[in-house]
């Protein structure tokens, strides 16, 4: 019940929506738009709402794209173009084929994508992670785990992805060089069963010293998988991504440590670097148009904080 | 013309064909007749290339071969009008005639040019006085319009030879008719035909010659003044057969089934009233559509009546499904004996227990030595041939599958037994025991309706027929009054003759 | 045991013989245990499949019925403080409703199991995304559920509890399939659905059974499946996973024509689909290649049966009994 009124609201709201920007007369707007609904994207408002405190002559809003389709954001773009809206970061869904849409949008707005880049497009800029660099970070930390060298397993729902590759060209530079070897990647297809199989079959085949998992459900179906079959410990983990069960590996020492990304940073920096923009300040746009948000290692000295900032922020 | 000589065809462990030889002239119309497995239908199949014969000669035209391929048999001008019509009933009249030989134009495209093939079809259907035209979907005709589809579909191929495998064997005594005169038609225009048919009178009818085969052999030749009845049914089984009719030993007595002003669903327009005594067999005879299957199925709930009342051995019944009706002791050996009577596919022993599961079942369970010595019993009471209750349906003859439908009944108690066409595709041997078979129960005191469309079994084996007429009864006949007149003239809704 | 059951059980054994000799590991107890869990995950509901496919139905719907079922589950669990027997029950409950839900269109209805579980199919898994607005459901930062996550998914003796369940459902099953009157029933009815209804028995009640065990069995599945992964994607969770279940009983020898088909056989197919992707890793063969490997392996089972079988047929057209031989001589003839 609790649902349908919501979903009533935002249609009176959707409807309601030039009236608005009518009423709020000279307050320009800005708008972050996702390409799903999720946790992170729970965080990343946080960080819009920080934003937004400090520049209350801004209205500022987030648009969940809740069925994550590129067809449903080009028609939420058209929405705020049709509002006159003044800027716009986008997670971009399908980037190679919403060049036109998201040119028209930088077209009459500033326009930056985060998290998920359309770079044939005319976009300002790119707010968000350098997956490469944090392939390296979970490089550093595999080799940390294996000082003296081994063998890695790595596990991921499909090498398809640009994240997936992206995570694991970062990970073979920082291992190279090193003694220790990547034995074999494993996709499960985005299957959670199967990606537990996965990790049980590679425990059962044995010869491996460190498992490694690049999507954020690979590390938790790790972490249960090495606990049931009571060798944790004796393999080591490291991950990507902050599901709870992720974290509670990393605080009870069976998981070394997992990569995170900024999501609140992705909200924050997004507006307040879109603000400048319009303020006529560029400076701080590098010449490759890329602002990376560097991604942090979380591990048992600090995740205790990080849990508890975690669960404040998702605190509805 | 067309000449077999010694042919044979051997499958392994079996002799379907010994040493056969069998000879058509154009213009000739030839019986042929024989009981089920007696190698008619194999016979027919090396003759249309569909199997090749084991050994022998086939002389066409002249030119010897030791095998025909279809091609072949086709090119010869032999076509089949099937015992199961083969027949698309998604297509239309002229698709059908022309199936697989489109006239085509377009060049590689080959697009069916369907005003040449309607123009191809009218001639054919008008030849044969059909009552449709060529685009009439053939999944609006009736059986035999069905079947004309098929004769002109042979015609179409220019055909000098047409084989006839029971065609009569859903039709009407009308359209049987006109099939007879359409056969005399063909004769008279040179094409022979090969009548195979169960339905002596027909054959004696048509032929101009009848050949029989028993046991794969060539049993005897009647020539068109030798075919008689008597003559016809001794070469088949190898000596007399006795009458059909068995009088009752007990006499009728009492009400069976009073059925009151009863409106089937399947045909709201009829209304049907009719009693029938405790121990005797009513024939009901009537024209294909006259609404007697529809009074079957009302009957046992298959599809529930709209309205009446019926009564059963002195008490009223209401019957909203065949599991009612069961459960009053009203059973129905259905017309369709593979679709509605058995599971083919599964083992004999549990097609006579189905209806009645729960009887040999303790706590839900299934008792497999029950349902054993149950088969055993019927088998025995039945005479069913078949080596044990585990082989499927499907392996026995159809005289064996009627024993079994026959069978699931029996081993409860029935106090009504609805016969839909009781002999449909049974070798006369076996008929002669299901008839014996209708008799015992009826001295038993079971109410029995029998449904039928062969004249010879509804005038032998009823001790009273009733007669249906677009949904009603036209008439009831005592046994004094029988005659194939007094039935035809009821069931095209005119008055009898009573003696 | 049938043929066709003996036959698979060689295919399980040689396939399991040569990837023994390839990498012996494959035989550890460790790997045993593990293939036996997933075993036990996937044989449970593709009974439930294989006793629709019996009818001559087909049950499209299970895959997206565990995210449906499994995001009720959590929820119920983790938001609504339901003690975990009720949870476990309402979750059953509901794959039994949906189950008659489908059984009564199916039968009264008249639409075509496969037009009413491929609607199943789209319409539970959107009502599970809409439902957790797409987020992935879990059981969050607390432990409290880890008695009755032992109890689903933990091992007893070392022997994994989804294998124990399996045991008694498919006992239980068996039990149901091959002895009961309403197995017999679901025989006749996918042979012969008209000659059954003829027969006096109530083939829709008996259809609509069919789909509400499968319902039932999806329930009970979901449970174990949830505690496995202890995290529900609902756009991800269970995907395919009918074609498991389908691939399952048919492996095992239901016809998708109806009325054949056999408990042990249809926990052969899901051991048999088992030790296919374990051996994929077990090996180290690319994980890309892992539906190419199953599917070649069903094909090639499927080729051998068939050989088989038309060798049998001819050793029996040599060997049969006098009216058996007429019998079939007849038959041949009629067609």
């Amino acid at each position: 019940m609790k649902r349908f009124a919501a979903l009533l609201l935002a249609a009176l709201v959707v409807a309601s929506a030039p009236l608005a920007s009518q009423a709020q007369g000279t307050k320009k707007s800005l708008a972050l738009v996702t390409n799903a609904a999720a946790d992170f994207w729970t965080i990343a408002r946080r960080g819009v709402e920080k934003a937004n405190k400090e520049h209350p002559e801004y209205a500022m809003e987030v648009i969940v794209t809740g069925q994550a389709t590129a067809a449903e954001q080009r028609r939420e773009l058209d929405n705020l173009l049709t509002r006159g809206i003044a800027g716009v970061a986008i997670s971009a869904i399908d980037p190679k084929n919403s060049t036109e849409i998201l040119n028209k949008v930088a077209g009459k707005a500033v326009l930056f994508t985060t998290d998920s880049d359309a770079p044939q497009s005319n976009r300002v800029a790119y707010i968000g992670t350098d997956n490469v660099a944090a392939g390296r970070q979970a490089g550093e930390q595999i080799k940390k785990a294996l000082p003296n060298g081994g063998k890695v397993m790595l596990f991921v729902g499909t090498m398809d992805a640009d994240n997936a590759r992206e995570r694991v060209q970062g990970i073979k530079e920082a291992l190279n060089g090193s003694n220790i070897t990547i034995l074999d990647i494993r996709t499960d297809g985005v299957d959670f069963a199967k990606a537990k199989a996965n990790v049980q079959d590679a425990l059962a085949r044995g010869g491996v010293d460190c498992l490694v998992g690049l999507y954020s459900y690979n590390t938790p179906q790790i972490y249960s998988a090495v606990k049931e079959a009571g060798k944790a410990g004796q393999v080591k983990i490291v991950g990507f991504d902050e599901d709870p069960q992720t974290l509670r590996g990393v605080a009870d020492g069976t998981i070394l440590s997992t990569v995170v990304q900024q999501p609140f940073e992705f909200g924050y920096q997004s507006m307040i670097d879109m603000i400048k923009y319009m303020n006529g300040d560029k400076s701080f746009i590098p010449a490759n148009k890329l602002i990376i948000i560097p991604t942090r290692v979380i591990d048992k000295s600090n995740v205790a904080a990080f849990q508890q900032s975690m669960k404040e922020l998702l605190k509805k | 013309m067309l000449e077999l000589v010694k042919i044979g065809r051997r499958y392994p462990g079996v002799v379907a064909l010994d040493g056969v030889d069998f000879a058509l002239a154009p213009g000739e119309v030839v019986g042929l007749i024989g009981e089920n497995g007696a190698g008619k239908s194999t016979l027919m199949k090396i003759l249309g290339g569909i199997i090749p014969p084991s050994e022998g000669t086939i002389r066409l035209d002249g030119v010897a071969h030791a095998a025909l391929d279809v091609t072949q048999a086709t090119r010869a001008g032999i076509a089949f009008v099937h015992q199961e019509l083969e027949v698309f009933d998604n297509l239309d009249v002229a698709a059908n005639v022309f199936i697989g030989r489109e006239p085509c134009g377009f060049g590689p495209l080959r697009l069916v040019r369907t005003r040449e093939l309607e123009r191809r079809v009218q001639p054919l259907l008008e030849r044969l006085g059909a009552d449709f035209g060529p685009r009439t979907p053939v999944a609006e005709l009736s059986i035999a319009q069905r079947q004309m589809v098929e004769i002109a579909k042979a015609l179409s191929i220019d055909a000098r030879v047409i084989i006839m495998d029971e065609p009569t064997s859903s039709l009407t005594l009308a359209e049987t008719d006109r099939l007879l005169r359409i056969i005399a038609e063909l004769k008279a225009s040179g094409v022979a035909v090969i009548y195979i048919s169960h339905r002596l009178a027909e054959v004696k009818q048509c032929a101009d010659r009848v050949v029989c085969l028993r046991d794969g052999r060539v049993a005897g030749e009647l020539a068109r003044a030798a075919i008689d009845h008597a003559a016809m049914i001794r070469l088949m089984i190898g000596r007399d057969l006795r009458s059909l009719y068995i009088p009752p030993r007990v006499p009728p007595h009492a009400e069976g089934c009073v059925i009151r002003n009863l409106v089937p669903a399947a045909m709201p327009e009829a209304e049907v009233s009719l009693t029938i005594r405790k121990g005797e067999i009513m024939g009901l005879a009537g024209l294909v559509g006259a609404g007697r299957t529809s009074l079957a199925r009302a009957l046992f709930g298959v599809d529930p009546p709209r309205g009446g009342t019926i009564a059963l051995h002195g008490t009223p019944v209401h019957i909203r499904s065949p599991r009612e009706a069961i459960a009053h002791g009203l059973y129905l050996v259905p017309e369709d004996r593979k679709r509605e009577g058995l599971v083919l596919d599964l083992p004999l022993t549990q097609n006579v227990t189905l209806p009645n599961l729960r009887a040999f079942a303790r706590r839900l369970l299934v008792d497999p030595h029950a349902e054993a010595a149950c088969f055993a019993r019927e088998r025995a009471r039945l005479g069913i041939r078949a080596a044990d209750g585990s082989v499927p349906a499907v392996t026995l003859s159809g005289g064996n599958q009627q024993k079994v439908v026959l069978a699931k009944w029996l081993s409860m108690q029935p106090r009504m037994i609805i016969f839909d066409e009781p002999t449909r595709g049974i070798d006369v041997g076996a008929k002669e025991e299901i008839y014996r078979l209708m008799r015992d129960l009826a001295d038993a005191g079971v109410t029995i309706l029998m449904i039928s469309s062969d004249m010879e079994e509804v005038l032998g084996v009823s001790d009273r027929i009733a007669v249906m007429h677009a949904g009603r009864i036209t008439g009831v006949l005592e046994r004094p009054d029988f005659s194939e007149l007094n039935v035809l003239r009821l069931a095209i809704g005119a008055a009898a003759e009573v003696a | 045991m049938a043929k066709k059951e003996l036959g698979l059980l060689g295919l399980l054994l040689a396939v399991g013989a040569i990837t023994g000799v390839l990498n012996p590991r494959f035989l550890s107890a460790v790997n045993l245990l593990d293939m036996a869990n997933l075993i036990g995950l996937f044989g449970i509901f593709s009974i439930g499949e294989g006793i629709v496919i019996i009818t001559g139905g087909i049950d499209l719907s299970v895959g997206s019925m565990f995210a449906f079922l499994g995001v009720i589950f959590i929820d119920l669990l983790t938001n609504h403080s339901v003690p975990w027997p009720a949870a476990i029950l309402l979750t059953v409950g509901a794959g039994i409703v949906l189950g008659v839900l489908q059984g009564v269109l199916v039968t009264r209805a008249k639409l075509q199991p496969f037009v009413v579980t491929l609607c199943g199919l789209l319409i539970y898994r959107g009502a599970a995304r809409y439902y957790t607005e797409d987020a992935t459901m879990g059981f969050g930062y607390g432990d409290d559920y880890d008695w009755v996550g032992w109890l689903a998914s933990g091992r007893s003796w070392g022997i994994p509890h989804s294998f124990i369940l399996l045991v008694v459902v498919a006992l239980a099953m068996w039990v149901v399939l091959h002895r009961s009157v309403f197995g017999r029933y679901l025989f006749a009815i996918g042979k012969n659905e008209e000659a059954a209804r003829f027969a006096g028995i109530r083939t829709n009640a008996v259809v609509a059974g069919a789909y509400v065990i499968s319902g039932g069995l999806a329930g009970l599945a979901t449970v174990l499946l949830v505690f496995y992964t202890n995290s529900v994607s609902p756009s991800s969770f269970g995907n395919f996973y009918e074609l498991y279940a389908i691939a399952a009983a048919v492996l095992g020898g239901c016809s998708l024509r109806g009325g054949e088909g056999s408990i042990l056989g249809i926990v052969l197919g899901t051991a048999l689909l088992q030790v296919l992707q374990n051996l994929v890793n077990i090996l180290g063969i690319p994980s890309s290649l892992n539906f190419a490997v199953m599917g070649t392996v069903i094909l090639v089972g499927a080729l051998a049966d068939r050989v088989l079988q038309q060798r049998r047929a001819r050793a029996v057209a040599h060997a049969g009994t006098p009216e058996l031989r007429a019998g079939t001589a007849q038959v041949g003839e009629t067609r």
